[in-house]
């Protein structure tokens, strides 16, 4: 099935110009039309971004306001939802922030060395059963967290777990997470394997084609598991509820959601304050993040 | 070592998941208080205020029992429920549990509630009403211990009344029929600007109790029956049907809107219905959000008859898993009988059901609880309801769901009453 | 992949073959173990549960079929397939679409490519706030924005988010909303497109419209793919948003009723954990007939390289 593809696009070509520089001709028009480009795409912004805009702006709103107000026009700012959200609760919101990082971290680095080898193995190795294990892999992820939570709860109560963030974190340094693995698969294949070869003929071994070939070139494979895997662990709520009981060891999410009490009252302005500054470090981790979206074979391939 | 390990994965759930009702620590001999120093774990849901001084009373209890260690927990009402079904499950509920008056028999009938008779030692009850206390018994056993109490009333925004220039009624005689009558006023002297009022009942147990009870009918009967006629519920939703035509009452989407938008975001609460049905402990936090004249008025009907109940805000129980059962009783004693808790705790888990420890929150009350204590002094109440049977915990959102079928017209409030009617007996009869 | 495997065959014959189980084995460690210790019991566990009446408080019992048999009268669980279905058909394709056309834009060298990256990918960030319940109030409630907007143009609005007709329309937005995740790894996957292909392409005089059939949609097809099995599983399991938005009751009036809502219903709300196993096993069932289809019909337009 590649094999046509390969004729279509011959691996070795002479080094040329860039793509897009071969027109310059009619700026003026080009200028117009990148403005447009850009009114458009400012415009798809703010129509999305208002939802996120609303939170922000409402989270510097006296309580009895915000239901009442869907603009983004501040008229009283009340910077005490900050404050009060911040010390709700009886460790400052920063011990929440902390144990969510130490989860995220621990998780982000599980996944990263568990799943790049599982992938590795995937893509590049021949064994017996692979599309068998690899169909296994994927079933592993099909059925939801409700039915399995309670045996799951069994076996780390067993291992003396609960309340720690070993089941949080363990499951990820052993590839459970198997979507990242199978994001991993196709970069991988998406690796010229004449690089691999080369590597070999110079006497390489496996883990060092691995270490040394795969791993460098999919650095945006890498960046983009790192990502999704911070925002989908720091928003994650079902297993974190059932496994961290004592509230020193809240995480975010746990602290958002205790903020709401349907019957005796909520404090909206302390939550969507806190709901703000909970989403600080998910934004900051991916505008650091992105930039290592970009590299790989973009950048290394076409020496 | 793979397999080995395969093995005692599976045997750990296989053994544990049927172990489960038998543990606990069973007859009441051998409750004892403990020399050494013990650790006992205490679960409730809510917000930060109930965290802030759940936690305040219990470094007031460790102070006098040096060698008892409280870990308190707490979460949002749905997890907390999950939580709880998940550790309970694995032999590993914390000992000390605030219960839900719609959860209290499908935890007590399945065993997995301490009697409480068995730590009647650390535990004293005698301050409670026996009224009240029933409403903490399954089948005559005391699992669990009210804390507070809360009542249904008829919640009114005199500031809007003023406006539209509506006379405020007469609770002591009013009818439903009254009820739409100013409804409609209201909406149509404020020119359609707010409505009259929000839904009056029909979507939640509270409401239907009393409503079957206005009618001579009761939602479930003495030994845990549902006992509701479908025509005297299929009667409160064609009210509604009729209040919604007539304008007196918000539309179907702005109620339910309303609805998932919890207290704060409820209509009124942000000033668009100038009436509507709350507990009357809920007043607190409405008069915080909508910031205008609200007061508590009796339900219609209400005073000519017995139909109003009180209802346990909530419970304590004690697991029937816990390694320390005099310990978690000792915890509960302290928290609904001494003063120095009650102090603490005021009436933020509902006014407190035992009648001394009300009678000394009376002294320092805000606003809110005046009102809500007034009202419940004031108000006449009926006979105790009895408590939703093992099954019935999917009441609420069973019949919103029918509710709503009915509000958009999707069926006939006869279909509706008798489909929901049947629904609910069928899940309480498949946990019985 | 035929290429590859062929050459090992010419270069190494059997040997070699043996002594990548070896080399596989070792790679798949970690997660051999994850799979033995951690995953499989419990799966195993909730298998057996699906054969059972289970009320989580007290011993399983096994009723046979009947969990099965039960599934074939229930009304709610087919009104939650429907639900599901839908959800899965419209909200899937329209968010890969959108998150494949802006990928493509903003890998097109915009100026203020990471500002832009950056913005729309914010609304993913939100995940399972509680905000969001709020949020999609103010958006699409009688008196949200929405309406405003429609005001602007003399449409009369309605309650989008609270009538059954049009409450599952908001969640399908809110899923498309946060298109920012498959994005970014689209725009993983084309910044992975060797830019010598490119410069080959350019050099036979192929217009950009060539250039991205011929080269960028040829090269981008493993990518496009893995997010098609991605979000198609996903949003089988879709759960938390209804569960925030509806506050847990699939409401208004079942119009919401994720699957995995439903099963978490009866699993939690209605202590029915044995039939909730058995809805699982039905939908692992369901979405693994969806990925074999998926890898299967994947022979015919995914290209790999190796």
């Amino acid at each position: 099935m590649t094999d046509t593809f390969a004729k279509a696009t011959p691996a070795t070509a002479p080094p040329a110009s860039n793509p897009a520089s071969p027109r310059r001709a009619r700026g003026g028009f080009r200028r117009v039309r990148s403005i447009i480009k850009h009114a458009l795409l400012i415009l798809c912004v703010l129509v999305m971004l208002y939802p996120v805009l609303w939170m922000v702006v409402s989270s510097l709103r006296p309580n009895d306001v915000i239901f009442r107000d869907p603009s983004l026009l501040l008229n009283d700012l009340e910077t005490g939802n900050y404050a009060e959200g911040w010390n709700a609760f009886a460790d400052p919101f920063s011990v929440y922030l902390v144990n969510s990082s130490i989860v995220v971290l621990g998780a982000i680095l599980g996944n990263l060395v568990s799943c790049s080898m599982a992938a590795y193995a995937f893509a590049r190795l021949e064994f017996t059963a692979k599309r068998w294990w690899f169909a296994i892999m994927l079933l592993t992820i099909m059925l939801p967290i409700h039915v399995i939570i309670v045996p799951q709860y069994v076996l780390f109560a067993q291992l003396g777990w609960v309340n720690t963030f070993l089941p949080l974190i363990v499951p990820k340094l052993l590839a459970t997470d198997a979507f990242f693995v199978f994001l991993m698969v196709q970069f991988i294949r998406g690796v010229p394997i004449e690089l691999d070869e080369a590597a070999r003929i110079d006497g390489a071994g496996h883990p060092r084609i691995f270490a040394q070939i795969i791993l460098p070139l999919m650095v945006p494979a890498l960046a983009t598991t790192a990502i999704f895997t911070f925002i989908w662990t720091w928003n994650d709520f079902f297993s974190q509820l059932i496994y961290l009981t004592d509230p020193d060891i809240y995480t975010v999410p746990l602290a958002l959601r205790a903020f709401v009490d349907a019957q005796a009252g909520t404090n909206w302005g302390a939550a969507l304050a806190m709901s703000v500054v909970s989403l600080v470090p998910i934004f900051l981790v991916f505008l650091f993040g992105q930039r290592f979206l970009l590299r790989g074979i973009a950048t290394t391939g076409g020496k | 070592m793979q397999r080995r390990l395969i093995f005692k994965g599976l045997g750990a759930s296989a053994v544990a998941l049927p172990g489960l009702a038998a543990c606990g620590t069973g007859g009441g001999g051998d409750v004892e208080l403990s020399d050494e120093p013990v650790t006992i774990r205490m679960t409730w849901w809510g917000a930060d205020t109930r965290a802030e001084l759940t936690d305040q009373a219990i470094a007031a209890f460790q102070k006098e029992h040096p060698n008892i260690t409280v870990k308190g927990e707490f979460k949002d009402w749905a997890g907390y429920w999950d939580a709880l079904a998940t550790t309970t499950a694995a032999n590993d509920s914390p000992d000390v549990i605030q219960m839900d008056e719609l959860y209290l028999a499908s935890y007590g009938d399945r065993g997995t509630l301490l009697d409480l008779a068995d730590t009647s030692d650390f535990l004293d009850t005698s301050g409670f009403e026996a009224a009240t206390l029933e409403t903490g018994k399954i089948d005559g056993t005391q699992y669990a211990i009210p804390i507070g109490a809360g009542m249904l009333a008829s919640v009114v925004n005199a500031d809007l009344f003023a406006q539209y220039g509506v006379e405020l009624p007469d609770d002591t005689t009013w009818t439903w029929d009254d009820y739409a009558a100013i409804a409609n006023e209201l909406t149509e002297k404020s020119g359609g600007v707010i409505n009259g009022t929000g839904l009056t009942g029909g979507t939640d147990a509270g409401s239907i109790r009393y409503w079957a009870r206005l009618h001579g009918n009761e939602l479930y009967g003495e030994n845990g029956d549902v006992t509701l006629d479908p025509a005297v519920l299929a009667a409160l939703w064609e009210y509604s049907l009729a209040l919604i035509e007539s304008g007196g009452a918000e539309t179907a989407a702005e109620t339910v809107e309303g609805q998932s938008a919890g207290l704060e975001g409820s209509s009124i609460a942000t000033g668009k219905i100038a009436m509507t049905i709350a507990y009357n402990t809920q007043i607190t936090p409405l008069l915080a959000a909508s910031g205008a004249d609200l007061r508590l008025i009796q339900l219609p009907g209400a005073v000519e008859t017995t139909a109003n109940f009180i209802k346990p805000s909530m419970y304590w129980a004690v697991s029937s898993q816990s390694e320390h059962p005099a310990e978690a009783a000792t915890l509960i004693d302290f928290l609904v009988n001494h003063e120095a808790a009650a102090d603490i705790l005021g009436t933020e888990r509902g006014i407190p059901a035992n009648p001394a420890m009300r009678e000394h929150v009376a002294t320092d009350l805000d606003e809110g609880e005046q009102l809500a204590v007034d009202y419940l002094e004031s108000a006449t109440v009926g006979p105790a309801v009895v408590v939703t049977p093992n099954g019935g915990s999917g009441f609420d959102p069973t019949c919103q769901r029918y509710s709503q079928e009915v509000l958009f017209g999707e069926r006939t409030p006869q279909d509706a009453a008798e489909a929901f009617i049947e629904e609910l007996k069928t899940e309480i009869d498949a946990a019985a | 992949m035929s290429a590859t495997s062929e050459l090992h065959n010419l270069g190494q014959g059997g040997a070699r073959a043996k002594r990548q189980n070896k080399t596989a084995f070792l790679f798949l460690l970690p997660w051999f173990l994850g799979l033995f210790v951690i995953t499989i019991g419990p799966m195993l566990a909730s298998l057996i549960l699906s054969f059972t009446d289970y009320n989580l408080l007290q011993p399983a019992e096994f009723n046979g079929l009947e969990n099965f048999s039960r599934m074939l009268g229930d009304e709610r669980l087919h009104q939650s397939l429907g639900v599901t279905f839908t959800y899965v058909f419209v909200s899937v394709p329209v968010q890969l679409g959108l998150a494949l056309g802006l990928a493509i834009v903003l890998d097109r060298g915009v100026r203020g490519l990471a500002f832009y990256r950056s913005m729309f990918y914010l609304p993913s960030l939100l995940g399972a706030s509680v905000a969001i319940a709020v949020l999609w109030r103010m958006v699409f409630g009688a008196d949200g924005l929405f309406n405003d907007g429609l005001a602007l143009f003399g449409i009369e609005g309605r309650g989008w988010i609270s009538e059954p007709e049009t409450a599952l329309g908001t969640l399908i937005t809110l899923n498309v909303w946060t298109f920012g995740s498959p994005m970014v790894i689209f725009l993983a996957g084309l910044r992975q497109i060797p830019r010598m292909y490119y410069e080959a392409a350019s050099v036979d005089g192929a217009s950009r419209w060539r250039q991205f059939l011929s080269v960028t949609l040829p090269l981008l097809t493993p990518i496009i793919f893995f997010n098609l099995v991605l979000q198609i599983i996903h949003a089988f399991q879709s759960f938390t948003q209804a569960f925030i938005v509806s506050g847990g009751t699939g409401g208004p009036a079942d119009s919401t009723l994720f699957y995995t809502l439903y099963l978490y219903q009866r699993g939690f709300g209605n202590f029915d954990m044995g039939y909730a196993s058995a809805l699982a096993w039905l939908l692992l069932l369901i979405v693994g007939a969806f990925t074999a289809i998926n890898f299967w019909a994947s022979k015919y337009w995914v290209f790999y390289n190796d």
